[in-house]
């Protein structure tokens, strides 16, 4: 049994300052990030959780947060040297990290790229002023252009820009405008996703008015057309690049690939083969920094067995929301189910038309206009 | 002790908030029924429900052991009748066990007409029947005005009735008094053999059948082997007793007292309400006559919404059923809603009633479909066919002639509200028969549609009289009418459970009225989804309920999924508690917003 291909997560998590709309694992920095501690604490993680590889090279790393940038070179240094030591590295690895305006100076953009960190995602979100200051961003318009622009400089050809849409009392035109923006640095990569609201942040307790429905529509049909316009195909619901410039690691997640996680708050996914077939777990990482960093805590905060009949949700959860779906023999390989076992959703979602099923499984254009309602399918009572 | 001259079996006959169970309550306190502690208030009513709506709706009987002022000892044996419009029926099977009744009046409010019709059944009966003054405590008591309006309206003698008030304890002594006076005591022969009358029956989890009984003849007690005359099935009796009002064992019940019977018996219809219990040594006793049944004036669907409860709600319609004879029901298929029933009520709040009772007490969710009064079609074979489901109504070409059923209906209601009783008797398209001028009230007599009475007339009459008017209902005849099927049709299905038959000229406000009102109540789909309601094939209202234009996570990495699962688990639990009609989602209450929708 080939076990799914492997990537690895590292999660920084902390902020300059918390976003309202945000409910990922990040808190913000109130004195010093103790950088040495953290990076020898991840390697501390990374040790224990070895024994998952089981001889698979490294696709593709991604450091993400909070705020990967605020750490310094030279504790990515340190990091990138301690992983080569305990991992191999495919030939042709993705190394991302996630980086925000404002705690970027050209300097560090270089020495990241030295590294070997070959990918800058980038958490501008918007370029219009209002939308950023009701978005509780730290950056102004002129620090998201000048970000960009300097991680170019810095050689990385390979950049995500982040962009939000739906954003409060936000028009068309404001959408398109931020877009526009976007597109004349040529970027070879946009997520641009929709705002919504989630629970345990400020907007959920304080949500704030965003667009009406229809306008939520045009902004998305519009900017879809404007995107294409400009080479950048969408792949995935919220994700447009140019060919062969697609998110590895995302992509990963979504063909139900495995990824280990390290850092506080990290999640994994691991395959493991046995006589009994496949055994897919989920893992979570101690969530606060505090504890993650106290020597006296374990790492692993649980870990849970995805059951039998969540499997084929869990898998479709994330394969449907790429254009191109999933290959038949990647669905029966990593959920080790059969088609077949999945016959009853299928052929309902069929007569919907919401799926379509031949070598690879896919959403239709439809089935992804309305994939909540397709999911629904593959869950059982 | 329990000599028959010092026994009185009585009801109360009252509106429903002129102060019965407070009386009650302080007839309970006098002979020491219940400790204080005890007392909770309106012990009687001791349905949850009867006690959240302040109403009863079972009989429900107590034992008290009064000592009279001439030293004395009585056994009292109330038996509560209900104050409802719609429960009348109930009323005539507690008269039933009774040789006397309280009639009380609220002494501020005067008769009302509920009261008027009770009044008549008990002395039809041969009921002797005391009047009552109560609520001499308010300061607007016009007791000799409402005396005179007693003597005027039903025309008993009300010169030395009885001035109290049960909220104060003020002469409720004398009440007592006056009833043992002058109420008789009951006839009998107690070396007899048995005969024993079953006022009502309901089921207990752990005794089986318990029946509430009025001994005629003989006695009875533990160990007896009895019959029932309807079913002639033996039984022996576990036990018998009062209720004080907590139920306690008695060695055995006699001549003329009323009290409760347990014999184990575990089926359901194996002791029916006014069934005759004779002696196994001497069974050739004549039955008593039963009571007669009355016919329900209200029909609905009732479908459980997990057709897996469909068994569960059949045991527990014929557990209702058991001591509500009122209540009919027989299997009902719709398109759209499954296995159900087709149940019969006496009004609409019978409906609720039974409904918060299936759903309260038997754990069970339910739809409830629009109700409908019953409809006599004659077809063009000329054969005359009642419908109770509109969806059952014959096609229109087979249909020679509709006809409603039409209620005489009498009001009493305090002059300065005529005018607004009157124009809503017209606006219910009600006409007039009788009108008499009677102290401060008016007595008005209307026939009006079945339909009208039924639905919310009784509401709405207390509101346009600030809650002084009061009606008395019942079936008078069938009449020709222009009516109609109005159906709704969700993206072009008709949608059986929503049809509704009703006059022709309100076809188009009704339906656009109830199309507006699905609108918002169906959420929006994958699709357009188009509301129509029509007459056969013509359409008189629509609208739409547009598409949803997506429904996506925007995004899921790789900690998200967890979360997100828990999203569409919760999204589907909402589309469990909907009905699929065609494609579409309808939500439960969508099928009530037929009823909902009355101008």
């Amino acid at each position: 049994m080939t076990l799914p291909p492997l990537s690895l997560y590292i999660h920084v998590p902390w902020c300059v300052r918390k976003c309202p709309y945000c409910d990922f694992n990040s808190h913000e920095a109130v004195s010093d990030i103790p950088e040495t501690e953290y990076i020898q604490a991840l390697l501390n993680d990374l040790e224990q959780d070895l024994h998952w590889v089981q001889g698979r090279p490294i696709e593709s790393i991604f450091f993400g947060g909070g705020t990967p940038s605020l750490l310094s070179a030279r504790a990515y240094e340190t990091l990138l040297t301690g992983l080569t030591e305990k991992l191999t590295f495919s030939p042709d690895i993705e190394i991302t990290l996630e980086a925000n305006p404002g705690t970027l100076e050209a300097d560090k953009f270089k020495a990241y790229r030295q590294l070997g960190i070959n990918r800058l995602s980038m958490g501008i979100q918007s370029f219009q002023p209002e939308h950023l200051k009701k978005l509780g961003r730290i950056h102004d318009r002129a620090q998201a252009l000048a970000a960009i622009e300097t991680a170019i400089n810095a050689g990385f050809s390979n950049f995500n820009l982040d962009l939000m849409h739906g954003l409060p009392n936000q028009t068309p035109e404001q959408a398109l405008d931020d877009l526009n923006t976007a597109l004349s640095f040529q970027p070879p990569h946009l997520s641009w996703y929709q705002l919504t609201i989630e629970p345990n942040t400020e907007f959920y307790k304080r949500p704030p008015v965003l667009p009406e429905d229809d306008t939520l529509w045009d902004i998305q049909e519009q900017g879809q057309e404007r995107l294409a316009q400009a080479g950048l195909s969408q792949y995935e619901i919220s994700a447009y690049s140019l060919p062969n410039k697609q998110a590895r690691h995302n992509i990963n997640y979504w063909r139900f690939g495995d990824y280990l996680g390290i850092g506080a708050g990290a999640h994994g996914k691991i395959t493991t083969s046995g006589p009994q077939g496949l055994t897919i777990l989920r893992t979570r990482k101690t969530r606060l920094p505090k504890d993650y960093l106290n020597t006296e805590k374990r790492f692993l905060a649980g870990q849970d067995r995805i059951a039998p009949e969540d499997t084929a949700l869990e898998c479709m959860m994330n394969a449907l929301r790429l254009h191109k779906g999933i290959p038949v023999s990647d669905f029966e390989a990593r959920t080790g189910m059969t088609l077949s076992s999945i016959q009853a959703p299928l052929s309902k979602a069929r007569s919907l038309g919401l799926i379509e099923c031949d070598t690879t499984i896919r959403a239709s254009e439809r089935g992804q206009q309305y994939l909540n309602e397709l999911l629904a399918l593959f869950l059982t009572d | 002790m329990s000599q028959l001259d010092h026994i009185r079996n009585f009801s109360i006959i009252a509106h429903i908030d002129h102060g019965k169970s407070t009386l009650s309550d302080r007839f309970i306190q006098v002979c020491g029924g219940l400790s204080d502690r005890e007392m909770q208030e309106q012990v009687l009513d001791s349905m949850d429900i009867e006690r959240e709506r302040g109403i009863t709706i079972k009989a429900q009987s107590v034992t008290l052991n009064y000592t009279a002022r001439n030293g004395e000892t009585y056994q009292l044996n109330f038996i509560d009748t209900p104050g409802h419009v719609d429960f009348s029926y109930e009323v005539s099977r507690s008269l039933s066990a009774c040789e006397g009744a309280l009639l009380v009046v609220d002494a501020a409010q005067g008769v009302e007409a509920q009261s008027v019709a009770n009044c008549y059944t008990a002395i039809e009966q041969g009921l002797e029947v005391r009047p009552v003054l109560n609520k001499m405590d308010l300061p607007q008591a016009d007791p000799d005005a409402v005396a005179q309006e007693i003597e005027d309206i039903i025309g008993i003698d009300a010169t030395d009735a009885v001035r109290c008030s049960a909220k104060s304890g003020l002469n409720v002594e004398d009440v007592l008094e006056d009833l043992v006076a002058n109420i008789p005591a009951p006839e009998g022969d107690p070396d007899a053999p048995l005969q024993a009358l079953i006022i009502d029956s309901w089921f207990d989890p752990y005794l089986g059948v318990v029946s509430l009984i009025r001994v005629k003849n003989g006695s009875i007690k533990k160990g007896d082997k009895i019959r029932l005359k309807s079913t002639g099935k033996d039984h022996i009796v576990d036990d018998v007793g009062y209720f004080t009002p907590k139920m306690t064992k008695r060695p055995e019940l006699n001549t003329g007292e009323v009290g409760y019977l347990c014999a184990s018996i575990k089926d359901i219809h194996g002791a029916p309400v006014g069934d005759t219990i004779v002696s196994t040594k001497n069974p050739d006793v004549d039955a008593l006559p039963g009571f007669q049944k009355v016919k329900p004036q209200v029909y609905a669907g009732l479908f459980p919404v997990s057709s897996d409860d469909y068994e569960a709600f059949r045991v527990a319609l014929d557990k209702l059923s058991l001591n509500d004879a009122s209540l009919f029901f027989e299997p009902e298929n719709s398109d759209a809603l499954g296995f159900g029933f087709r149940c019969g009520f006496l009004g609409m709040l019978h409906m609720e009633i039974i409904q918060e009772r299936l759903e309260r007490e038997y754990d069970l969710d339910l739809i409830t479909t629009a109700p409908t009064v019953i409809y006599e079609v004659v077809t063009r074979k000329g054969d005359v066919v009642n419908v109770d489901n509109p969806s059952k109504l014959p096609d229109i070409g087979s249909i020679d002639e509709m006809r409603e059923p039409i209620a005489e209906c009498n009001i009493l209601v305090p002059q300065e509200y005529l005018g607004n009783v009157i124009s809503l008797c017209v606006d219910k398209r009600g006409v007039q028969v009788d009108m008499q001028y009677t102290g401060s009230q008016v007595s008005l007599r209307y026939e009006i549609p079945m339909a009208e009475v039924v639905m919310d007339f009784f509401d709405r009459l207390k509101s346009a009289s600030r809650g002084f008017a009061s009606l008395d209902y019942s079936f008078l005849r069938f009449q020709e009418a222009p009516l109609v099927r109005l159906d709704v049709l969700v993206n072009g299905d008709r949608v059986d459970a929503l049809a509704v038959i009703m006059h022709k000229e309100s076809v188009r406000r009704r339906g656009n009225l109830l199309t507006e009102k699905m609108k918002e109540l169906i959420p929006r789909q994958m699709f357009d989804v188009a509301i129509q309601a029509a007459v056969g094939n013509q359409v008189v209202a629509r609208t739409t309920v547009k598409a949803l234009r997506k429904n996506v996570t925007a995004k899921c990495y790789g900690g998200d999924v967890s979360r997100k699962k828990k999203l569409l688990q919760k999204q589907k639990e909402g589309k469990k508690r909907m009905k699929q009609i065609g494609s579409v989602e309808i939500p439960q209450s969508a099928f009530l917003a037929v009823l909902k929708v009355d101008d």
